[in-house]
């Protein structure tokens, strides 16, 4: 076996999971042309991060719950009860905005663990309980909203999903700290794939050869500065994307660094042999959960920041756009595959399409039919290279 | 010469419900020896094996290790006290690779981060040590074949220097250079200074690669045979032909 893989090897053995990379390319290339070139514009790109953020947080969260071969349907409700309790403790009680975000997230964890219980210790599939978890949190988000709309929230709790780090450095009409930021971020990821070539290298596996990876390096690093370059000439940096890309890195090392992580793909692959391993499901299981209602309610705090108050109906069939992420983005149906990057981009694929039929005043109906059929696409395409993997062996 | 046996099992039983599966087993199990556990479908070979990895705890009976009393109550505790385990029904992750599979459940880490460069290293020697065809430590599990499988499965007991393997039915379902390969492991586990306990169906395997037989028939304890005691013998034994009495503790025991 050669140690260098030529680009038509490398494409087609990665299919599955470049695919989706080009998919996006090739859904941000057709929107641009069809949005005559408004989808890419600063304003319009700053706001798909504003716009879509939640969506992403909460795909973090319910990628690690599929890849551990569950579901959960209660992230939607969940984001409403959270934003309730902080609208509560923040418009009502006349809190600081801070007693606010830790009162959501100590009610997601709540949840969270209520949730894990339910799954992890009883042993009620994820479906039921989450299924429950949906009518169950929906309702006391209306007993503690009394029914009512809850606004506006202070200036401070605002920014959190409006503010933008602007002018630290200066810069004219272009934000120097954005750009600064995301060349870290760029140097911070040429790094880090250079280390994990070296790796691979030293264990003889396949790589890409040196003038591809270095292609790869360059065009990431392009399309990272022209995104910083656009969001540093409207208003700078978004605060939400900073909460967004520390999460994101965090939960690319738990998921690929951490025991946790491998156990959770484990349980997720096959749950007797990680049973049988010595895993201990259960606990894993519960803290999946846990997990996932901490992430709810950070997006429920970011919702309510972002639509200024809560309402009784906020949150609803975000559920559905999180998994959908997951899933455009090559988490398996049955569990036990995923990444955090991957529904990243599948909710960005998702987050584009929606933006881009809006700009281009596309009909909600007809833009939902859309929706609905990329998602059975992906996951038939899913589904397509298993059972070609599964013809090869 | 009285050796004390690595494992010893006394008068071990085990019922579920009004089920007696297995009712007052005995087995001794020395260092560099491969001892061939058989009987038909339910004589309780595989209800032994899993008393013996902690996976169910016997209603009665005494285990042993080297003469000392022990209380194997979950795989842990098996793991802790040097008996590793292949079940039958392939404990393996399909979307795990080869070194994430051998380490699953006892990671190695350092700062509490995967130390998955020391676990390839470790994954690398044992593969080198059974000679094994395994391309490469990070290989996924799903591109390897039965057989493969099946090596990955044998070389994860290796992890943690055990001193006591147990193999249920590990040459199942594979093709025929596949079982050679698998053979040709269990006499390097035994080379290794392993006690091994190898349960399987077929006569063949068993004969190939065993120091001693022991038949299990309806829970109980049917005969005990050397390497090369006849088929006729062993199969008799199995089918309940010839009836034994419950062996003395050393030395074979004769036909009723």
């Amino acid at each position: 076996m050669t140690a260098v893989a030529g680009l038509q090897e490398l494409f087609t053995r990665n299919l599955r999971q470049s695919g989706i990379y080009i998919a996006f390319v090739a859904i941000v290339g057709l929107f641009a042309i069809l949005t005559n070139g408004m989808l890419l514009s600063p304003g319009n790109m700053t706001n798909i991060v504003l716009q879509y953020s939640y969506i992403l947080i909460l795909a973090i969260g319910m990628v690690i719950v599929i890849i551990g071969g569950h579901i959960d349907l209660s992230v939607g409700s969940v984001v409403a009860l959270t934003g309730a309790v902080s609208a509560v403790v923040v418009i009502r009680a006349g809190q600081p905005w801070w007693v606010g975000i830790l009162a959501a997230l100590a009610v997601g964890l709540l949840v969270g663990a209520w949730q894990g219980f339910w799954v992890a210790y009883v042993g009620i599939p994820a479906f039921i309980v989450t299924l429950a978890g949906m009518l169950l949190f929906r309702g006391l988000t209306l007993q503690v909203l009394n029914n009512v709309s809850l606004s506006p929230f202070p200036p401070e709790y605002q920014r959190v999903a409006g503010g933008f780090l602007n002018g630290f450095l200066g810069g004219q009409g272009i934000d120097v700290f954005t750009l600064v930021i995301a060349a870290i971020a760029v140097v911070g990821y040429a790094v880090s794939q250079l280390r994990s070539r070296r790796g691979r290298i030293k264990y003889r596996q396949t790589v890409e050869t040196m003038p591809l990876f270095v292609l790869r390096l360059v065009l990431v690093g392009a399309v990272v500065m022209a995104f910083a370059y656009q969001l540093a000439r409207s208003r700078g940096l978004p605060i939400v994307l900073i909460i967004l890309g520390v999460l994101v890195i965090a939960y690319t090392i738990v998921t690929t660094k951490t025991v946790f992580g491998r156990h959770v793909y484990a349980i997720g692959g096959n749950l007797s042999a990680a049973q049988l391993s010595g895993v201990k499901v259960k606990r894993i299981n519960f803290w999946i959960f846990v997990n996932m209602g901490f992430l709810a309610a950070v997006a429920g705090v970011v919702y309510s920041s972002r639509s200024n108050g809560a309402q009784p109906a906020a949150g609803n069939m975000f559920e559905l756009d999180a998994i959908a992420a997951c899933f455009i983005g090559g988490a398996s149906t049955t569990g036990g595959v995923g990444r955090v990057t991957g529904a990243m981009v599948g909710g960005l694929i998702m987050g584009v399409m929606s933006n881009g039929m809006q700009l281009m005043g596309v009909d909600q109906s007809v833009q939902q039919v859309i929706k609905g059929l990329v998602l059975l696409l992906a996951v038939a395409f899913d589904i397509f290279n298993k059972r070609r993997v599964g013809a090869s062996r | 010469m009285t050796r004390v046996p690595l494992l010893s099992m006394r008068g071990i039983s085990k019922h579920f419900g009004a089920v007696e599966a297995i009712a007052g087993v005995d087995l001794d199990v020395h260092a560099h020896e491969v001892v061939a556990l058989v009987g038909d479908n339910g004589a309780g070979k595989s209800t032994l094996a899993k008393v013996i990895s902690g996976v169910l705890s016997p209603d009665v009976g005494l285990i042993e290790l080297d003469g000392v009393p022990v209380t194997i109550s979950s795989p842990s505790v098996a793991h802790d006290l040097g008996i590793a385990t292949v079940f039958q029904d392939l404990a393996l992750c399909d979307n795990l690779d080869v070194s994430a599979n051998l380490f699953l459940g006892r990671e190695i880490r350092t700062a509490g981060m995967l130390d998955d460069g020391r676990m390839e290293e470790i994954t690398r020697q044992i593969l080198r040590d059974l000679t094994s065809r395994i391309p490469t430590a990070r290989t996924k599990l799903s591109t390897l074949s039965a057989g493969q499988r099946q090596s990955v499965a044998i070389a994860r007991t290796l992890i943690g220097n055990p001193r006591l393997v147990v193999l249920d039915e590990p040459t199942a379902a594979l093709s025929v250079a596949q079982t050679a390969e698998v053979l040709t492991l269990i006499e390097r586990l035994r080379d290794l200074g392993l006690g091994v306990i190898l349960i399987s169906h077929n006569m063949n395997d068993v004969r190939a690669v065993s120091d001693r037989i022991e038949v299990l028939r309806h829970g109980r304890n049917n005969g005990s045979f050397g390497a090369t005691a006849s088929y006729e013998a062993i199969l008799a034994a199995i089918t309940g032909a010839t009836h034994y009495d419950v062996p003395a503790h050393d030395g074979w025991s004769t036909p009723r």
